[in-house]
């Protein structure tokens, strides 16, 4: 459905794409993750036919995006708000779109009704607020009903109530049998929407697999808490079981429930709670990427 | 191809600079058509240097034309609209052509409008002292067609300009500098080195000619014609090319 194929793509000295490949199946919500500066703009460009790889492929529906017949009513695309012009409305704007794109403009009263943007449609563009133009990039992305979405960063400047607007209208495109890939530095935004996980680092493919697997897979932590924490700590620590204090003075190790259950019970040691934590994506993320945070 | 005009012409008229051109064309062709009016008598108004005179108010709008063909390039690179515009129609070349196309028909209004804008000003102007407007011989219908592709010229060259320049500031700048600096330094520069048969291939000095107007140092107006039309030709084909490698970033 998108295919990238051994992607690179240097700019000036630096080597934003490095032989990228990855896949996303139809029908599926995919984000595509990785820090600032990993190349997920340049990837999803070259996806789109607006930037052109040094080496491999992107290819969308199985064609590079330039030979797409219809384009607006195959690929829909949100790239950053800023691309409107500032004197055009947002009515305007999509009418744009809607005129290259062979669309009636009774489309473009259905999508700014869809994002919710009906009201400040006859506005300026340069009156929005970041959050209306993203609703307004997602009204132009939807005008013609594409059943491909390439999203970067839709999340970027929308409040709570926004970004659970969006989480939803992902969702119910997604229930439409629409293949979505999204890209996002909200990490907790994609473990709630997307059921695949790209992420990128300097480039590079870190990872490409289901969200269940790639959690499943992470090294989750035990936690306990016992009046004996030092003792408990000092017998992990001979066995060579990392272990880090959480805020409330409960111990993290990293070693499965049973071995700390028969540790205490081996020592007498008096146990209040023994559970697992299970990784979150955020973690997962920083321990792939060596650390480095999104922002 | 229609899809694409259609949405070119949309975009030009969607935006305050587009109430900007047509008011600046009324006024400045007014005025030019009521001065024209004004500084003649009775007499010299039947004549055909006046009936060329006016008609040759429709050249006012070549630097309108000229700036709006900047600037329908230069302004999606500007804004970042050039995106949207290359998911909507990815052939840049296609996205070109139909700028310059767009821009024609925008060129034409705009010599049409300068038409009548002459014609109503340049009527009220005369009857003022009881004389009247006509415009009798043929030549002047010939005149105004030669000062309408003379517009049109100049809107193709700017199109041209602003493809292969886009930068919005440096192409509107640069192209003035150039239309009054660097070409009167050259006309000087060449006729020092007595070359001065050169200037006139200078790609203003044969925009200049080509609208059929004549004017000293200039090419007669087939060849001042071909000039014009090979420099658009090479700006433009330099354009396509320098659009269509870019990365849109």
């Amino acid at each position: 459905m998108i295919e990238v194929d051994g992607l690179s793509k240097r700019f000036g000295k630096t080597q934003a794409v490095a032989g990228l490949s990855f896949r996303v199946e139809p029908g599926t919500i995919t984000g595509f993750l990785g820090p600032n500066g990993a190349g997920k703009s340049t990837t999803l460009r070259s996806v789109l036919g607006l930037v052109h790889p040094d080496a491999g492929s992107a290819t969308v529906l199985g064609v590079p995006y330039r030979q797409l017949d219809q384009p607006l009513q195959q690929v829909g695309a949100v790239l950053e708000a800023s691309e409107v012009h500032p004197g055009r409305s947002g009515r305007n704007h999509l009418r744009v779109q809607a005129a290259a794109a062979g669309l009636p403009d009774s489309r473009v009263a259905e999508v700014l009704a869809l994002v919710e943007l009906t009201a400040a449609a006859t506005r300026r563009v340069k009156g929005y607020s970041l959050g209306m133009r993203q609703r307004l990039g997602l009204a132009t992305a939807l005008l013609g009903d594409p059943e491909v979405l390439v999203l970067d960063e839709p999340a970027n400047g929308l409040d709570p109530a926004g970004i659970r607007w969006l989480r939803d209208l992902l969702r119910s495109l997604a229930a439409e049998g629409r293949t979505i890939l999204v890209s996002s530095h909200v990490l907790s935004e994609v473990a709630q929407t997307a059921d695949h996980v790209v992420i990128i680092h300097r480039g590079r493919l870190i990872q490409q697999a289901a969200m269940a697997d790639v959690l499943a897979g992470a090294s989750g932590s035990t936690r306990v808490r016992t009046p004996d924490a030092e003792r408990l700590r000092t017998l992990l620590g001979a066995q060579g079981v990392s272990v880090s204090e959480a805020e409330d003075g409960a111990l993290l190790a990293s070693v499965a429930t049973e071995r700390i259950g028969e540790l205490a019970a081996a020592n007498g040691i008096v146990l209040h709670e023994l559970s697992v934590e299970q990784a979150t994506l955020e973690e997962v993320f920083l321990e792939l990427t060596g650390g480095e945070t999104t922002e | 191809m229609t899809a694409v005009v259609r949405s070119e012409l949309l975009k030009i008229r969607t935006t305050r600079g587009w109430w900007a051109y047509l008011v600046v064309l009324v006024g400045l062709v007014g005025i030019g058509a009521a001065a024209e009016v004004g500084s003649r008598t009775l007499d010299e108004r039947s004549g055909l240097d006046f009936q060329f005179a006016l008609v040759d108010l429709i050249g006012i709008t070549s630097l309108l034309a000229i700036i709006l063909g900047i600037t329908i390039v230069t302004s999606e690179f500007r804004h970042g609209t050039i995106t949207p515009t290359l998911l909507a129609t990815p052939g840049r070349e296609r996205v070109l052509a139909g700028k310059a196309i767009a821009g024609v028909l925008v060129a034409i209004l705009f010599a049409v409008l300068a038409i009548l804008v002459v014609l109503v000003v340049a009527s009220i102007y005369t009857s003022i002292d009881g004389g009247q407007l006509e415009f009798a011989h043929g030549d002047v219908a010939e005149r105004a067609a030669s000062n309408v592709l003379g517009v049109v010229l100049w809107l193709l060259m700017g199109v041209a300009i602003g493809s292969v320049v886009q930068s919005q500031v440096a192409a509107l700048v640069g192209s003035l500098v150039w239309l009054f600096l660097v070409e009167t330094l050259l006309v000087g520069l060449f006729s020092l080195l007595d070359v001065d048969a050169v200037a006139e291939y200078l790609p203003f000095h044969a925009l200049d000619g080509a609208d059929g107007t004549g004017g000293d140092n200039l090419l007669a107006y087939g060849p001042a014609l071909a000039v014009t039309l090979g420099w658009i030709a090479v700006l433009g084909a330099a354009g396509v090319v320098r659009t269509s490698r870019r990365d849109i970033t």
